[in-house]
């Protein structure tokens, strides 16, 4: 305990000094002396936000934070009722909650890749070939293509596909159904509860397809698919090929397809912060400072950073 | 007489004693008792309390669907307004029923075993252990379910009973990925047997030693005695505790949800998946406020899943009603 002293007394004074370092620009922040921002909603932007406000915690240390994860559709609700200052919501803004008064702010971006069994029957024709967006109409909302056979143009091969799809609303599901033209509800498939459990189902079936989302179709510490299963690169431009622009293998590749526009939107998508009305006071201030400093965490959290004009774009909303 | 000159006397010296404190005492009481009455009465009127609140809140759906619509409609398409809630309710009474056809028979037998037959200390060590079983968190089950049970029925009993049993439609099967009802139901019989159990044991207990005495006497074995005295003097107490599970079994919701695979059909056989109302309002809690009429359609699930449960019980109050006038 002894040692722990000196070294606590360092961080307060440091921490001291750095929010009087930037004092004059969050004029709102001084003013109150001690605040709570409370924040709830989608589990693909969690692990950023909790990331977000330690840090912002460290400079500003009268500022408290309280997150809670339960999905895009609590998010929203709980940001539109009042329960929290900020939403956490991974799928675009529908108009009827504009309408309710949702004002939101995009401050990274995710992606939602498909997922199969490593032990995949087709796995090294998927490989070279991808998979397009009228098989997975076909697989997800026709109920058309039945076998990996018909996936991948082979039809002597009848091994059936295992359809999994995300039985609990979200942004995920929602991205993809987006991409595939419909909704949610339309998806085809066994429906299980979150983004964990979709890939766990598809690890344990060697003729299973799913979606996951960036952070959990990747392992964090490798880089490559999490063991046991394979991320499936689209096929953008269906012509049966991987061109080099499309095929990415590790996180890093997948990453860069996304931000460099390759990999189509959606299945990427903006990861949103959702307030009731404009946000002001200690809430504009932990926004704005999401869209400038905050923005040095992303790639190292695992996210996709926004261009620069985008940036610049979302911090003009909040004037 | 002298307990008659002896009551006042003693009161008499307490008042005096007592003197300053006599009329807080008396006053505690009744606050006591008052405080303690509204508490209950707040407890008896929270059941109809929500009822109402969740009526209010459906009504839209209700004056904009009519009632027969609702519960036997089979399509359930809320951003085209279809809310058929005939699947899910179907889902609900598969699972439940599947749950409580595995569990009972098991559970009494366990049950008649700890109350007749256990040495006293073979039932010390057995009982805490499966009331351990009830204090475990239904999410845990959940989890215990997709690793262990869901590829259990997909990989073992799926292509058993449907090679053995398939010309029965009951067993046959396209679902090969085991997120079935029957694993929905597998999880929750293991989740409600030890309430079954426990409430069981309790009441084969409770039935006097003389009973079996005289039956034993007459020459019964244990299990004659079993069969034909203690089941049926506990018969009330027994029904009572499949009510308790049941009722358990009917509102699960985590549970049920990762394992039954959540698809919104009609099943027609114990390895199809199914879709049980508790998981639709989990499931979709979230996304209430973006589609029209989602919310009250919603809360319309809550609803008929009170009502189916509140009339569950009443039936059962009814039936050892006359069970217990019957003995």
């Amino acid at each position: 305990m002894k040692k722990c002293k000196p070294l606590s007394i360092l961080l307060v004074i440091s921490s001291l000094m750095a929010g009087c370092a930037s004092s004059s620009e969050m004029e709102s922040i001084d003013s109150n002396p001690q605040q709570t921002i409370t924040i709830s909603g989608a589990w693909a932007l969690y692990p950023m936000m909790v990331r977000w406000a330690e840090e912002f915690h460290t400079t500003y240390p009268q500022v408290e934070f309280d997150i809670s994860a339960g999905g895009a559709g609590k998010g929203m609700v709980d940001a539109l009722a009042g329960a929290v200052d900020i939403g956490m919501v991974s799928r675009k803004i529908y108009q009827e909650e504009i309408e309710k008064g949702a004002f939101w702010v995009s401050v990274t971006r995710d992606a939602v890749f498909v997922t199969v069994n490593e032990l995949n029957p087709v796995l090294d024709e998927l490989r070279s070939q991808g998979i397009s967006q009228e098989t997975l109409v076909g697989i997800y909302i026709t109920g058309e293509i039945t076998t990996w056979g018909q996936v991948v143009g082979q039809l002597e091969i009848q091994d059936p596909v295992n359809v999994y799809t995300r039985s609990d609303a979200a942004g995920a599901p929602a991205t993809f159904a987006e991409y595939l033209g419909k909704n949610q509800e339309d998806l085809l498939g066994i429906g299980v509860y979150g983004d964990p459990g979709v890939l766990d189902a598809v690890i344990k079936d060697p003729l299973g397809i799913g979606y996951n989302n960036l952070t959990y179709a990747f392992d964090a510490s490798s880089g490559k698919p999490v063991q046991g299963a394979f991320v499936v690169p689209l096929d953008v431009n269906a012509n049966g090929i991987m061109d080099p622009e499309e095929w990415f293998e590790t996180k890093g590749q997948a990453v860069q397809a996304v931000a460099g526009g390759y990999y189509p939107a959606p299945p990427a998508r903006d990861l949103n912060l959702v307030t009731l009305g404009k946000p002001t006071g200690v809430v504009r201030d932990f926004i704005e400072w999401v869209l400038t400093d905050g923005q040095g965490y992303v790639n190292e959290v695992g996210y996709i950073g926004l261009s620069r004009e985008q940036l610049q774009m979302e911090l003009t909303k909040i004037e | 007489m002298a307990q008659e000159e002896f009551i006042p006397q003693l009161l008499n010296r307490n008042k005096k004693r007592n003197h300053p404190f006599g009329l807080t005492r008396r006053v505690k009481d009744v606050l006591a008792g008052r405080v303690m009455g509204v508490l209950s009465l707040f407890a008896a009127l929270l059941v109809p309390l929500i009822a109402v609140i969740l009526f209010t809140r459906a009504r839209p759906i209700f004056s904009a669907k009519p009632l027969t619509e609702l519960l036997f409609s089979r399509t359930w398409h809320p951003i085209s307004g279809a809310f058929g809630f005939y699947p899910f309710i179907q889902g609900t009474l598969w699972v439940t029923s599947i749950s409580m056809i595995l569990a009972i028979p098991p559970s009494l037998l366990t049950a008649i075993y700890l109350s007749e037959y256990a040495t006293p200390k073979v039932r010390a060590y057995i009982k805490p252990l499966i009331d351990l079983l009830a204090g475990v968190p239904s999410v845990v089950y959940g989890v215990w379910g997709m690793l262990t049970v869901v590829p259990f029925v997909g990989k073992f009993i799926a292509p058993l009973l449907t090679k053995t049993l398939g010309f029965i439609p009951l067993f046959q099967t396209d679902n090969p990925t085991g997120f079935s009802l029957l694993a929905g139901g597998l999880v929750l019989g293991v989740m409600v047997s030890p309430i079954i159990i426990a409430m069981s044991t309790e009441v084969f207990t409770a039935v006097p030693q003389g009973l079996r005495e005289a039956s034993l006497a007459l020459g019964a074995t244990r299990w004659h005695t079993v069969k034909h005295v203690v089941a049926r003097r506990a018969l009330p107490g027994i029904i009572a505790a499949v009510v308790l599970g049941f009722s358990r079994a009917f509102g699960e919701t985590m549970a049920v949800l990762m394992v039954v695979g959540n698809v919104p059909q009609v099943p027609s056989s114990i390895f199809d998946p199914g879709y049980p109302l508790t998981a639709l309002i989990a499931n979709n809690y979230g996304e209430m406020m973006s589609i029209p009429m989602y919310d009250s359609a919603l809360l319309c699930a809550a609803f008929i899943l009170l009502m189916v449960v509140l009339v569950f019980n009443l039936i059962s109050r009814l039936v050892l009603l006359r069970l217990t006038r019957s003995i």
